[in-house]
């Protein structure tokens, strides 16, 4: 079976002018190829994998449970009441859009910066994209009101309704901007899976997996001419991923910035959301990774040298989320507009200081234990900073839209938000379609690309 | 790889040498006549605010130039925060342009000075009561607390860190560098890449305060958070494209010929493109938000950008000129990997990023708070362009002199010669 | 597992060729990637055309090896975005500004303030269009120019082949090359330092996609029909059931009636009230006067002559729903109705003054108002009137409706039922309203009602008989047929006889 032997090559530290390698282990290529498709070949997961997805499951069908009490009660179930017309739906849905966006970074931008360490986590990050992008599309779907009522959000033309959707609403371009960037994350994940899918199929022992591998490998042959035109392909996927991915992030903020709510309207949003989706994008990416690698004997190819690089792109974008949040504060207060900075105190000693304090300790303060090579090399630190991480980016979007929603040019207004029982099992309630899916993905597909790592693997020596 | 080049310099000619006191005599020259001819012509065709047009056409050549630099010094940066290794052998030129840093601060002086004795020819807020222009009466309050950040003192204190900060980091990414020519210590590599990190949090900080300080306060009453962001996109992209206009010029010379491959060009040429994308980007993002919004304590920077006609033309050049052309002109790689290309591409981005600061800084000449003065154009930029421009290359070749134009013994030039873009 | 990548290296590119296939090329089989390189190189420069690699990754530098020629598909991708840019902005500028458009109009609508086309809006939507457009062309133009999917290829036929995906390499000459020489290609494969080589046939006898295969595709596709099957059937049947209500918030709203008791809302399960004494609305204040309170005289509000008895419908004997069959019972019906009317004034109110001016106010109010059905002679012939007969004609019977749309057509001044209507009742149908005639006293001031009472009782004292048709028939236009005089003819017949200025003057219109 695979060779997961653990070597005494310490991989992050690097000589300049010599690369570390990112396959340890000595694996050649047959030995990367028997070491990723063990996990779908085998007959029985490790039993970690069972206790994980006998819990994610059930909170599975209990999110499916409460949508469809939401469909039947109405969105009176949730806490969201005036003024806080948008809270834990959107809330949810930024975070988990944002989540989304790690995958396609590290397929398409590290792709297109040449960072080969990205070969050994892509495949399970642009699955994770997928699925969180999932979980994302749900909410705004269901907070709708009208849910029967879906497809006017398309232009689609019809007769009956002899309407169109309006195309200057910010709420449409995240209809297309969430659409897209699903499907074209579905295309680029999908092309890069098909050689992968190949090696499953030509080493199939029974019938049915051979079967349904090779219809999803197409024929995939691995010739030369193919993979030319293969790799341009990908290539352009990754040149249209780039600004896409950049672009779906910025329409989110959009949806805030375009308005006139205090603390929602400032011209930095765009690249501040999108530095903070790829921080807790890359966050989640370590989170599932650490015990992915573990359970699944994926130690040599998911290096602690891939994980410390994720983490040093956490601290790079935790940064750039804390100079933005710096720049608002300064601009709040320079601009000189009473609503504005008051926006901004709200935010800090108001009533929902607590929830900005989480978010600055979580975001901005810790991160920084990543400067400290022990913490950055160590798995099991990393996953609770980058959970720490999570939390705190889910209470940013918390921050940005209850606190000013609930204190906005209307003092007569002013409430205090609360989440029903309902709003917590929905948030809960998509971690749980999230993890599930994200099981069954490690189960059955491959989970690292094993074509492009060996790529970058050493050549075997003959 | 089967075929692998060696890492060994071939060059002939790898420096300046004597041609560097010719370069910085002619330019030199070239650079205070025209400075002196720029004021002389302010005086002669703005006799009555001769030296406000002077300061204004000074500040957009001043921003370019300074932008330049620090594009190189962000380029120098990166390049070890990330260990690239493609980018070796042009990064001594980037090192040399980001060491332009240091005497741009003496350039700076004639901005800053005449600040600091109570002018206000240029930053409206250094005259108490510059609210009035705006409001018809002096709003004390908004005075108050914009004049504990916009003040004179407070404004040269924080030029004077950005610069010194600046020229700390040129220093010594610059003589590490030159110490690594000599000794060929991959551990000067691994200090660089360890210090790049936490001096690019205050490079970028530093970048912030400046681009507030320089352009933004101009007009006072206007705030955009985005801005310092688009600053900073067109100072990464004149960048790359004067390291790319100095790696080309240099090999017209007979100079670097083999070190810098035509991959090396593809690559930078790769880099502006995405610069020009990001700038588009943030450009679009600022303006857009502004004109949804419709606050008109924000819109009317826009305003006077868009409704006077001449104006309007300056902004749709930009827009068309600065985007869509270079957009589809850096598209084909073939263009992309073409020598004689490059130069007229670059040099053609260096002018858009001209237009840029010139579209920025010059709408707020004659702004009496209400209208701003209509678009005409001056020989005084002009000739602060040529002025500050000659001075600019004759530091280059100052510091360039006889100092090597590639690192002589990087760890990682055999990877930067061998790339292939295929 | 691993055992079995055991290759036992027969390499029969020879063996007696069975009749139900045939060789269509031979396959080399390399241990590592520079070994295929030179043979790539090898084949190329013996004058191989037809020949192909396979590796389990791409291998750098194959391409040059190969001599394969840079596809064409970054042409076709920039092709298809620049159409996209015109899809997506012209998508946007259809939906949202095409409102001429016959089928499927455009809807334009203003939002923000924003111009009805303001590009800045559009640019999200066209980027993301383009971007959709181009990943799909690059996805389909990659698949189609590798001729994928294609899942049955004789090479997977090949034992050994199973391997071109996890670590060997190999190399395919066809043999449809004309260099192709089954010996002597053999024997240069084996120089270029194969470690075995193959013959790749084609199997002649089996075309069939597998039964197994058959059957699951007919299933998915007699099940992918199915919702549009469900679909076309609800859209076509009735149904009797009342329909669902999801979210029923939304569709009975939580609410108090006026003057109630009540807890308005629940926060965490506490009642919540407005006002301490827990009703939904305060009481008026004292001094309050209703809505009409002080309209006591009731010859000028209502029009019923002070002091007569105002019959009450409630204490009448309900009237009879179903037609009356015969005139007996339509007289008792008639005499039914008779007895619910009030006793109408048949002179002004005293309170008003009634002079030139109130009939001109009359025509003013009259020509805003009333024309619109009733035209301006009061022959019933405005001009909505008529398009909802029309209307009502044409139109087909609604589903589950069982009569055709209804529209009671407007009364003719002229019509000697109404010409003997006492003023107060003209009054009356102004203020409240008849048939589908809808109550106007909400928008009609009392006084102006009066003016448009005391204008009806003009136009109808003007009104003479219109003449015959003296048109020729066939010169009447089709509809025209009954040949109603113009708008203008009866006022212009008239206006010898009164001393009013001219009924209609063009320029109130």
């Amino acid at each position: 079976m695979a060779t997961t032997v653990e070597q005494p090559v310490d991989n992050t530290v690097e000589i300049p002018g010599e690369r570390a390698p990112l396959v340890l282990g000595g694996l050649d290529y047959a030995a990367i190829t028997t070491t990723v498709c063990q996990v779908a070949e085998r007959r029985r997961p490790p039993l970690a994998w069972y206790i994980a997805f006998w819990i994610s499951f059930p909170i599975m069908l209990m999110f499916g449970a409460l949508i469809g009490h939401l469909f039947l009660k109405g969105v009176g179930v949730w806490g969201n009441t005036s003024p806080e017309y948008w809270a834990f739906d959107i809330v949810n849905f930024v975070f988990w859009v944002g989540i989304g966006h790690a995958g396609t970074l590290i397929s398409a931008i590290l792709f297109l910066f040449r960072q080969n360490w990205r070969t050994g986590i892509n495949r399970a990050a642009e699955a994770m994209t997928i699925f969180a992008v999932i979980c994302a599309g749900t909410f705004p779907g269901i907070h709708i009101g009208r849910v029967w009522a879906f497809y006017w959000l398309f232009p689609i033309p019809t007769e009956h309704l002899a309407m169109w959707p309006q195309f200057r609403s910010p709420l449409l371009w995240d209809v297309f901007a969430v659409g897209t960037y699903f499907t074209v994350s579905l295309l680029f994940w999908y092309m890069g899976l098909v050689p992968d899918l190949a090696t499953l199929r030509d080493r199939a022992q029974t019938k049915l997996p051979r079967m349904l591998y090779g219809i999803f490998a197409l024929g995939w042959t691995g010739s030369a001419r193919s993979w030319h035109r293969y790799e341009i392909a990908y290539m352009i996927l990754a040149a249209f991923s780039t600004p896409l991915v950049l672009s779906v992030h910025t329409i989110v903020s959009f949806d805030f910035a375009v308005s006139q709510i205090p603390g929602w309207h400032t011209t930095i949003f765009p690249p501040y959301f999108v530095a903070g989706a790829i921080f807790s994008g890359f966050a989640m990416v370590v989170t599932l990774l650490v015990p992915a690698r573990q359970w699944f004997g994926l130690k040599n190819l998911i290096t602690i040298r891939h994980l410390e690089n994720m983490n040093k792109i956490i601290i790079a974008t935790g940064l750039m989320v804390g100079t933005a949040y710096a720049i608002e504060f300064f601009i709040a207060w320079y601009g000189g507009v009473e609503s504005e900075s008051f926006a901004f105190q709200n935010r800090v000693f108001g009533w929902y200081s607590w929830a900005y304090w989480i978010m600055v300790t979580c975001n901005v303060l810790v991160p920084q234990l990543f400067w400290f090579k022990y913490i950055r090399t160590s798995p099991l630190l990393m996953v609770i900073i980058c959970l720490l991480v999570n939390v705190g980016m889910w209470f940013e979007r918390f921050v940005i839209i209850v606190t000013s929603l609930s204190r906005d040019y209307l003092p007569s207004s002013w409430t205090y938000y609360r989440p029903t029982i309902v709003d917590y099992g929905m948030l809960l309630g998509s971690f749980g379609l999230f993890m599930t899916l994200f099981l069954l993905f490690c189960r059955f597909l491959p989970t690292v690309a094993i074509s492009e790592v060996k790529n970058v693997a050493p050549r075997p020596h003959h | 790889m089967r075929h692998k080049r060696e890492a060994k310099i071939t060059s002939p000619v790898i420096t300046l040498g004597d041609d560097s006191y010719r370069i910085m005599s002619i330019a030199g020259f070239v650079g205070i006549a025209g400075l002196v001819l720029a004021f002389v012509f302010a005086l002669v065709f703005h006799s009555g605010s001769a030296w406000q047009r002077f300061s204004y056409g000074y500040l957009v050549n001043f921003c370019f130039y300074t932008t330049i630099s620090l594009g190189a010094l962000f380029f120098v940066t990166v390049h070890h925060l990330n260990r690239a290794g493609w980018s070796v052998t042009v990064r001594r030129i980037a090192e040399i342009l980001a060491m332009a840093i240091i005497p741009m601060f003496a350039l700076f002086l004639p901005i800053l000075l005449p600040l600091l004795v109570g002018n206000s020819d240029l930053y409206v807020w250094n005259q108490p009561g510059w609210t009035a222009a705006y409001a018809g009466h002096t709003l004390t309050d908004l005075e108050k607390l914009k004049g504990a950040y916009l003040s004179s003192g407070f404004f040269g204190i924080r030029s004077v860190i950005c610069f010194a900060i600046w020229s700390g980091m040129a220093l010594f990414f610059f003589g590490q560098s030159l110490r690594q020519d000599v000794s060929g210590d991959p551990k000067l590599t691994s200090r660089m890449q360890n210090w790049a990190a936490p001096l690019m949090i205050i490079f970028a900080l530093t970048l912030v305060v400046s681009s507030f300080d320089w352009e933004m306060s101009l007009s006072p009453m206007w705030f955009s958070t985005m801005f310092p962001v688009c600053f900073f996109a067109g100072a990464v992209m004149s960048g790359a494209a004067a390291i790319a206009l100095v790696a080309l010029l240099l090999q017209r010379s007979g100079r670097v010929t083999d070190e810098i491959t035509v991959d090396n060009i593809h690559d930078l040429g790769k880099l502006m493109f995405s610069f020009i994308v990001f700038w588009g980007y943030v450009e679009f993002s600022q303006f857009m938000l502004i004109w949804y919004a419709n606050f008109p304590e924000e819109t009317f920077w826009f305003k006077y950008r868009t409704w006077n006609s001449g104006w309007m033309i300056v902004s749709i050049v930009l827009l068309i000129g600065h985007l869509f052309v270079p957009f589809l002109a850096l598209l084909p790689r073939t263009l992309k990997r073409s020598r004689k290309f490059m130069i007229g591409a670059t040099v053609y981005l260096l002018l858009m990023h001209w237009l840029d600061h010139y579209w920025v800084i010059m709408p707020q000449i004659g702004f009496d708070g209400k209208d701003y003065a209509p678009f005409v154009f001056s020989i005084v930029e002009i000739l602060s362009f040529v002025g500050l421009g000659g001075l600019f290359v004759a530091i280059f070749s100052f510091i360039a002199s006889n100092r090597p134009l590639v690192p002589l013994r990087d760890p990682r030039l055999s990877e930067a010669l061998n790339y292939s873009n295929t | 597992m691993v055992s079995t990548h055991a290759h036992p290296d027969h390499a029969k590119a020879h063996s007696a060729p069975r009749p139900d296939s045939e060789l269509i090329g031979l396959l080399a089989e390399f241990e590592d990637q520079d070994a295929l390189l030179d043979a790539c190189e090898h084949a190329r420069s013996s004058g191989y055309k037809k020949f192909d690699a396979y590796s389990p990754f791409p291998v750098h530098g194959i391409d040059q090896a190969m001599g394969i020629r840079r596809t064409m598909l970054p042409f076709f991708v920039l092709a298809i975005a620049l159409g996209a840019v015109v899809l997506g902005v012209g998508m946007q500028w259809y939906a949202n500004r095409a409102v001429f458009s016959p089928l499927f109009p455009g809807f334009d609508f203003i939002i923000s303030g924003k111009p009805l086309w303001s590009l800045p809006a559009n640019i999200p939507v066209a980027f993301e269009v383009i971007v959709l457009s181009s990943c799909f062309a690059t996805f389909l133009g990659m698949w189609y120019l590798n001729r994928l999917p294609r899942l049955a290829n004789p090479l997977f036929r090949i034992e050994r082949f199973k391997r071109a995906s996890d670590d060997r390499f190999f190399l395919m000459i066809e043999k449809s090359d004309p260099q192709f020489d089954a010996d002597q290609t053999q024997e240069q494969m084996r120089g270029w330092g194969a470690a075995a080589v193959e013959a790749v046939r084609l199997d002649l006898t089996d075309h069939q996609i597998p039964l197994g295969l058959r059957r699951i595709g007919l299933i998915t596709g007699l099940l992918l029909l199915l919702p549009p099957a469900l679909i076309y059937r609800a859209q076509h049947a009735t149904n009797p059931e009342p329909r669902l209500h999801f979210m029923p918030d939304m569709d009975w709203q939580y609410r108090f009636g006026a003057q109630n008791v009540g807890p308005m809302w629940y926060n965490d399960r506490v009642p919540q009230f407005f006002f301490a004494d827990k009703s939904v609305m305060r009481l008026p204040v004292e001094g309050t006067v209703p809505r009409g309170g002080l309209e006591t005289d009731i010859e000028l509000f209502r029009g019923i002559k002070a002091g007569s008895k105002i019959p009450d419908p409630s204490t009448a004997p309900p009237l009879p729903t179903t037609p009356p069959a015969d005139e007996q019972e339509a007289a008792a019906l008639a005499l039914a109705q008779a007895a619910l009317e009030p006793e109408w004034v048949t002179t002004f109110p005293a309170a008003l003054t009634v002079d030139q001016a109130m009939v001109e106010r009359g025509r003013d109010r009259f020509n805003i108002y009333c024309v619109v059905c009733h035209g301006y002679a009061g022959e019933g012939d405005g001009l909505v009137n008529e398009r909802a007969l029309e209307l009502a004609i044409n139109s087909p019977i609604q589903k589950g409706a069982t009569t055709n749309a209804t529209w009671t057509k407007a009364k003719s001044f002229h019509d000697p039922e109404v010409a003997k209507q006492p003023i107060g009742r003209i009054f009356d149908t102004i203020t409240n309203g008849r048939s589908t005639m809808g109550p106007y006293g909400s928008q009609i001031s009392t006084r102006d009602r009066w003016a448009i009472v005391l204008y009806v009782k003009s136009l109808q004292k003007a009104w003479i008989d219109p003449p015959k048709p003296t048109i020729p028939a066939a010169n009447v236009p089709p509809g025209a047929s009954d040949a109603r005089p113009s708008n203008v003819s009866p006022t212009e017949g008239k206006s010898d006889e009164k001393t009013d200025p001219p009924l209609l003057d063009t320029k109130g219109n």
